[in-house]
């Protein structure tokens, strides 16, 4: 294939929906980095200026402007690939930098080079000596493409898979195939003949909640945009996944994809939605091809008539999960949360009536329009609505995908679904929501896996990833890491985030890095004070809930912290 | 035809809130920081400009309402009937200068030279306001100064930037030049122009926008701070831009009896605080020693040599009634100067109209 000229791209891009990201990709793939003058084309391309795009292209942490660009090695160094030798990786793999959680902690450590998604591993103990390079074999030998997990057998009560709902069929050879989904019941709830009002209501009683973290009731989002005046009307889902530890997304696109683009299809309907967009985090490539294979086929089966549907991949930057950054990063803009109100139900894609739903939301709706509202209702346990996602990581011994019921106890899920966290070995801490939901002690594992619950002892299930460590850790290195990434990915827009985060990570700092005061108590007034000013004052719930950290680290860990000081005195 | 006299909506008639305890209207589309400045509240504000859309970044105008579990930036958020506002509740001014502390704790410069910008002391005053000492959560600095950027007009002492963004906004909002933009993310956010560049190389019109509405000083106006070590103090006139036909209102700067700077009026009709780059920064030419001080008239060898007035004048009448006399009345055209004032430009038109008898008469401005 001859290599496409500048014109050739722009012309391939220019009149499609959301054409920034593609035409943007396109450049980088074809250069692997992004050069002055194909920013010059672009902005003339798209008619925009110049200064913005440039602004705009320096805010996501995966578009190079320099060689060896996309060529080099990027290797996740999140919390969970920390725990597993991503730095020996990263030392052998010439001009290798790091990347945040990459959406795979449940397998070997993720490396992004060119456009693929390879894995690393420190199998053989090749990595295991640290600081010794030589005689080592080639880093090439280690890196390798493999396919995302399924999710582990279910090991709930009969292991009949009768507690799940989106992962119900997901494990049934074939499923990813447009045949194979509609061997195993796919596509009955778009082809039955049900009225908008009526697919509201069934998901309205059957209390889905959204999936992505802020958890609001998903029927009245799309009654909201149901009423709202303005056309068109759009669906998007929220495919970006970037929070660490979180990868069950990911699990359903590359498994079940036909059951996402069956949720949009069927949200579009009872929305009156003719477009849609998925906003797929960069560091999925192989979803990204499973996507729109499983788009392609769908519209041939004239399942999407009406309904202009197509995938947008992000470009590394963990804000744009939030929904109204998201919507300015499809239209091109720089991605700054928007001011709520208006809402994206009124103001959305285009300032149009726009329902965002997380991919493990959409992905439910088919499944409880096939069995009911109450089916999926009772299948929480208690006065608990339905199932949750966990992914599980970090020191257990089975990391993976769970599906629970919601209310489930934590400890069931640590110790009888995942194994514990290994012979010998004590949980120290988890994590809650990813990072976001800050960590609970060994103490406070009693826990059940439920908003009220969790939100009463401080935290949140948020997006559901749970992060394990065991008792050999040093948990604030844990939360230093935890608040460097929220500073590596504050968007800047507001005071409190923008300067917060990164003054915070300085406290945590074991090293060179760190400032600020190094006895205890001025030591956590100031912590404190800028916590409280963050959770209060913060544009969008990235620097609200950054400090959760901090808060959780005091309450559980305070002799780790004194020791912590100590250190830094010393 | 006339139109028909709408009767309020009913929404619109019950558009009351409670600002602090206090009932007050306001007309829907409100925002609540709109109303507190009715009130006369003093909520503070960084990132705030009226002309601006609202943007919600420096969060130091944030109030609680009652049923909101948190406080919402009151330039953000609109008012609606039978919201319940606090705007400053002993929380909200301790986060306030947190906020605040965090921002000096970037920035600790203390004073700013006033002639930097209209806006420069915003910051200070605060700082001042809030009691904030710049002791407490020290740490990296993120601005950096682009010192290489020698242009005449705009300092970019960026070491004073606390990223409110209001000069990319202004550009882009106000002037639609869209020259400066920000790069990166978080706290490694940068004010910069296409590829990092010098401003003469980018969009840039030195219209001095973006000096006008930095609150920190950061962007700052370089002619006007050649008078920084002057020791008179800083006074104001209100006057008109000599330079074209729009009529801008300017206050003029002046320390003693010199011109330091030029200051686009924020109340003047035609341009609500805005100037282009002559009305901002090209002002040098009214103290400048090539200025005549005295008329000059031809000897008869050609040269110029000083007269007094009474002599330049004859010799000028002189020339005027020649032509007159020989050519007619349309043989004289009078131009006035854009730098002239505009007393000046009046008594030339009266000048040609009623010695001459023409209407030949213009305004360089008008070009
Ligand atoms: C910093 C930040 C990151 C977020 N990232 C994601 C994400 O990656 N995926 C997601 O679905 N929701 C994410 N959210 C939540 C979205 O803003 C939004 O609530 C969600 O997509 C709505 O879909 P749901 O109702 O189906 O959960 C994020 C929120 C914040 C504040
Ligand atoms: S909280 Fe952080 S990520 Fe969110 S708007 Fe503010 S700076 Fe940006
Ligand atoms: S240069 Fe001034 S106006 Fe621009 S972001 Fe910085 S402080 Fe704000
Ligand atoms: S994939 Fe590396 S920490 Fe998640
Ligand atoms: S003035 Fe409202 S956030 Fe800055």
């Amino acid at each position: 294939m001859p290599t496409p000229t500048d014109d050739e791209l722009i012309q391939r891009w220019r009149s499609e929906p959301a054409p920034l990201l593609p035409l943007l990709h396109a450049f980088h793939d074809r250069d692997g980095h992004l050069t002055d003058d194909a920013l010059r084309a672009v902005a003339k391309g798209l008619r925009m200026p110049l200064a913005d795009l440039f602004g705009t292209v320096t805010f996501y942490h995966h578009f190079a402007r320099t060689p060896p660009g996309q060529r080099a090695p990027r290797v996740c160094d999140g919390p969970v690939c920390r725990l597993r030798g991503c730095d020996a990786l990263l030392r052998a793999l010439p001009d290798a930098t790091p990347m945040p959680c990459a959406g795979r902690c449940d397998a070997p450590i993720p490396v992004l080079r060119g456009a693929e998604l390879l894995v690393g591993t420190t199998a053989g103990g090749a990595f295991g000596a640290q600081g010794d390079e030589r005689g080592w074999p080639p880093p090439e030998a280690f890196l390798r493409l493999e396919p995302s997990p399924l999710p582990p057998p279910y090991p709930g009560a009969a292991g009949d898979g009768s507690g799940e709902c989106v992962f119900a069929e997901i494990r049934t050879p074939g499923r990813a195939t447009l045949a194979g989904y509609r061997a195993t019941g796919g596509y009955e709830a778009l082809t039955a003949a049900r009225s908008p009002s009526e697919i509201i209501d069934v998901i309205t009683q059957s209390g889905l909640a959204g999936r992505g973290g802020a958890g609001f009731p998903t029927g009245r989002k799309w009654q909201a945009v149901a009423d709202a005046p303005g056309d068109p009307k759009t669906i998007v889902c929220n495919a970006d996944e970037g929070e660490p530890g979180c990868f069950k997304d990911r699990a359903l696109m590359d498994h079940d994809p036909h059951a996402l683009i069956e949720g949009m299809a069927i949200a579009a309907r009872a929305t009156g939605a003719t477009r849609g967009f998925i906003y797929l985090r960069y560091e999925y490539p192989d979803t990204m091809v499973i996507l729109e294979r499983a788009i392609a086929e769908a519209k041939t089966a004239g399942l999407l008539d009406g309904f202009a549907l197509c995938v947008r991949r992000g470009a590394g930057a963990y804000v744009c999960g939030e929904e109204t950054s998201l919507l300015n990063s499809l239209e091109g803009k720089h991605p700054f949360p928007r001011n709520r109100p208006p809402y994206p139900v009124t103001h959305g894609y285009e300032d149009k009536p726009t329902v965002v739903n997380n991919v493990e939301t959409l992905c439910a709706v088919a499944p409880i329009l096939r069995h009911g509202a109450t089916w999926y209702r009772t299948l929480g346990l208690g006065d608990h609505a339905g199932t949750k996602v966990i992914s599980l990581s970090g020191d257990v011994v089975r990391p993976g995908n769970y599906e629970v019921p919601i209310g489930l106890p934590l400890r069931t899920l640590l110790d009888e679904w995942a194994g514990g966290p290994g012979p010998g070995r004590s949980v120290q801490a988890v994590t809650m929501a990813g990072l976001s939901g800050g960590l609970l002690g060994a103490e406070r594992l009693d826990v059940t896996l439920d908003e009220p619950c969790l939100r009463s002892h401080g935290s949140f299930l948020g997006a559901g990833g749970i992060m394990v460590f065991d008792d050999t850790r040093d948990m604030v290195a844990v939360a230093h890491e935890a608040m460097a990434f929220f500073a590596h990915e504050s968007c800047g827009k507001c005071f409190p985030c923008r300067i917060g985060t990164q003054r915070l990570s300085e406290r945590l700092s074991p090293g060179p890095g760190g400032s600020g005061p190094t006895e205890l108590d001025p030591w956590t007034t100031e912590v404190v004070d800028i916590g409280d000013a963050m959770k209060a004052t913060s544009a969008c719930g990235l620097g609200t809930a950054a400090p959760l950290i901090t808060d959780s680290l005091l309450k559980y860990f305070p002799e780790q912290v004194a020791r912590h000081l100590a250190a830094r005195k010393a | 035809m006339n139109q028909p006299i709408q009767t309020p909506a009913p929404s619109t008639l019950a558009a009351v809130m409670e600002m602090d305890g206090q009932e007050v209207s306001f007309t829907p589309g409100e925002t609540i920081y709109e109303v507190s400045q009715r009130m006369g509240r003093q909520v503070p504000t960084l990132c705030y400009d009226d002309r601006l859309d609202p943007f919600g970044g420096c969060r130091l105008c944030v109030v609680e309402v009652e049923g909101l579990r948190n406080p919402v930036a009151s330039c953000t958020t609109k008012a609606t009937p039978g919201m319940k506002v606090h705007t400053k509740t002993p929380t909200l001014e301790r986060h306030r200068k947190t906020l605040l502390e965090l921002v000096v704790s970037e920035n600790p410069k203390a004073t700013i030279d006033p002639l930097r910008g209209s806006a420069s002391q915003e910051l200070v005053q605060l700082r001042t306001r809030y009691g904030v000492t710049g002791e407490r959560f020290a740490g990296h600095h993120s601005g950096q100064s682009r010192t290489d950027d020698a242009n005449p007009f705009i300092l970019r002492d960026y070491d004073q930037c606390i990223s409110c963004y209001r000069c990319v906004r202004v550009c882009a909002e106000q002037e639609g030049d869209y020259a400066i933009s920000v790069r990166g993310r978080g706290f490694e956010t940068k004010i910069t122009t296409e590829f990092d560049g010098l401003l003469q190389d980018s969009a840039c019109t030195f219209c001095g926008q973006c000096v006008q509405t930095c609150p920190t000083g950061a962007l700052a106006d370089r002619k006007a701070m050649r008078a920084q070590a002057d020791p008179e103090p800083i006074a104001a006139t209100r006057s008109v831009c000599p330079y074209c036909g729009v009529g801008c209102s300017v206050d003029l700067l002046s320390k003693g009896d010199k011109l330091v700077g030029i200051r686009p009026a924020r109340d003047g009709g035609a341009n609500l605080g805005a100037l282009c780059v002559k009305g901002q920064f090209a002002f040098d030419f009214v103290q400048h020693e090539d200025r005549l001080r005295t008329p000059l008239v031809r000897g008869d060898d050609g040269t110029l040599r000083p007269a007094s007035w009474d002599e330049a004048l004859d010799r000028a009448a002189a020339g005027f009634a020649k032509a007159l006399h020989d050519h007619g009345r349309h043989s004289t055209y009078a131009i006035a100067s854009g730098r002239a004032p505009h007393e000046s430009a009046y008594a030339i038109q009266k000048l040609i109209r009623a010695t001459s008898g023409t209407n030949y008469v213009d305004n360089c401005s008008r070009a």
